[in-house]
């Protein structure tokens, strides 16, 4: 594989633009991030929460097939048919026990046994349908988070998420036991980058809305943790106070419980961002489709103990604030946009709000600053091999 | 009210198309005029995926009148120098209706929407989807959205969405 070259800046709070806009980078990208030692989240297994759900969906070009069996088992299986690998199953969610590829009529059970194909006789002497099952990922799951990687010397789970994993436990609502609402799906003229540069972190500046409802940011804290810099945000729940422009107030009510670090954002290399803000649970899964679109399925929940006044609410809630249609994240998309545009032009994109000796990574940091990327980048300078310049 | 098949017909029609417009001239306040002044009238804009399945999350989700005021809110004034503007151009086509009662009719309409960013000048398809709609006819033979489902085939959206669809 011919690798493509890129020199660091010496100093940690400068990101090379041409990191976003590379073609040549991407696809070097592709096999040591998307398809190498990292894990990556695709589903939560209350999206398919019935004996016989099925969710699909590509990760970096990678077809994928959840199930959950009628023992209620929840597995991770390619696409592909065992045979030819004709794509299996095309529907994006359903429930079926059963999957049946067209092409040869091969039909594989729930937990992705071959349990059947014609006139197996005219096959390779000593055909085996023991020998073709479905081929799969390896899978992990965590609180009912999905997640898959596709390299044998990925660390287990639990150490790729490191501190970040008490804090994605309390954002999927303390245990995990979600009730899917549903997703909100778009594609972004951005480099996967540049919407995980802007997704997680976003200047509060930039919303309009929180300056027009008098909505201040609560107290909180950032963090990164693991070597790849994974990203947490907590802080305590700020309601709006004053005036609001608003005439249903309900939109940005809370209805919950324990204000005190009632917003969390979780961001895990390389593109999952996940964020638990007033009554709303996110998960957002995203998947770069080129060096210049990526793919953001923004899933919804609620929590299975909701009564039906809550599950409302968050339904409420949920449709019409973080989004891409957003009333408080719309702009947020723009900017993803337009920080690839921008990308397009000599230099360095140097970070400065919260810097205090660009020769240094820190893992603590304000709420607001926007050097917790910083960590993200050094891992994504090594992972990618980049000599960084010398001092 | 609206006793003739033709006037119901064409009080549909300038509704859907008076919708069109102002939509097309980014005109919140006349977008809103399309509704009945009731508080259950209703806006909801969402992929026939979720509705499929049904699962009721949507791209916007007004399900009262203080909702589809707050949104022009939204785009007149908190989202205004926010993001890359577009023109949209609404191409809409009544395919069914029905008289539910003599103050309520339902239709269904296709809908293509183009968008062309102001920047790139590129036109593509926004989405296209079909307006599941409930209508409140006047004596006088006008007709209002009671309630619009904007049900998008489209499923995964090309760009973030700023005005109603």
């Amino acid at each position: 594989m011919a690798e493509a070259t890129l020199t660091w800046p010496k100093n940690y709070n400068e990101v090379p633009k041409a990191a976003f806009i590379r073609a040549d980078l991407y696809a070097d990208e592709i096999q040591r991030i998307f398809h190498g030692a990292e894990w990556h989240p695709i589903a939560h297994e209350s999206e398919l929460p019935n004996p016989g759900d099925f969710k699909t969906m590509r990760l970096a070009g990678i077809p994928l097939l959840i199930s959950r069996d009628e023992a209620d088992v929840v597995r991770v299986f390619y696409n592909a048919c065992s045979h030819r690998s004709n794509q299996l199953e095309t529907a994006v969610m359903g429930n079926k026990t059963e999957f049946e590829c067209p092409y040869h009529r091969w039909l594989f059970n729930a937990k992705g046994d071959l349990v059947g194909c014609p006139n197996p006789r005219e096959f390779l002497p000593g055909f085996d349908k023991a020998d073709y099952p479905l081929g799969q990922p390896r899978f992990e799951l965590f609180y009912g988070l999905i997640f898959v990687t596709f390299s044998s010397e990925t660390e287990p789970l639990e150490t790729f998420l490191g501190e970040a994993g008490e804090t994605l436990r309390e954002l999927m609502a303390g245990d995990g036991r979600l009730k899917l609402l549903g997703y909100q799906k778009v594609r972004y003229d951005s480099n996967w980058k540049g919407y995980n540069d802007n997704d997680g972190y976003h200047a509060p500046l930039l919303h309009a809305a929180f300056k027009m409802l008098n909505w201040q940011g609560g107290k909180g804290r950032q963090y990164t943790c693991t070597r790849r810099g994974h990203v947490c945000f907590e802080s305590a729940l700020s309601v709006a106070s004053g005036p609001s422009v608003l005439k249903d107030k309900d939109l940005i009510a809370f209805k919950g419980q324990d204000p005190s670090v009632g917003s969390r954002i979780v961001q895990l290399f390389p593109t999952f961002v996940s964020t638990k803000h007033l009554d709303i649970i996110n998960l957002r899964f995203a998947t770069p489709i080129d060096a210049e679109t990526t793919e953001v399925h923004y899933a919804y929940f609620a929590h299975q103990d909701d009564d039906d006044e809550m599950l409302r609410h968050r339904l409420r809630q949920s449709s019409n604030l973080l989004g891409p249609c957003g009333l408080i994240s719309m702009e947020d998309a723009s900017i993803f946009h337009r920080i690839h545009i921008g990308s397009h032009t000599p230099g360095n994109a140097i970070f400065q709000k919260g810097v205090r000796d660009p020769s240094k990574l820190e893992s603590e940091f304000l709420q607001n600053d926007e050097s917790g990327n910083l960590p993200r980048w050094e891992y994504y300078r090594s992972v990618m091999g980049f000599e960084r310049a010398e001092a | 009210m609206t006793d003739s098949i033709d006037g119901l017909e064409m009080a549909l029609d300038r509704l859907l198309l008076a919708d069109a417009n102002a939509l097309d001239s980014k005109d919140m306040k006349g977008w809103l005029a399309n509704y009945a002044e009731e508080n259950e009238a209703s806006y909801y804009c969402r992929a026939t995926e979720n509705t499929e399945h049904n699962l009721e999350l949507g791209f916007m989700f007004d399900d009262c009148r203080a909702r589809l005021e707050d949104r022009v809110t939204y785009v007149n004034e908190i989202w205004a120098g926010t993001f890359q503007d577009y023109r949209t151009r609404h191409f809409v086509q009544r395919v069914s209706h029905w008289q539910v009662d003599a103050s309520t009719a339902e239709a269904i309409s296709n809908f293509s929407v183009f968008m062309t960013p102001m920047d790139t000048g590129v036109t593509q398809v926004l989405a296209v989807g079909r307006y599941l709609d409930r209508l409140r006819l006047s004596d006088a033979g006008d007709a209002k959205l009671l309630s619009r489902r904007a049900e998008l085939d489209t499923s995964v959206l090309p760009r973030y969405l700023v005005y109603p669809i």
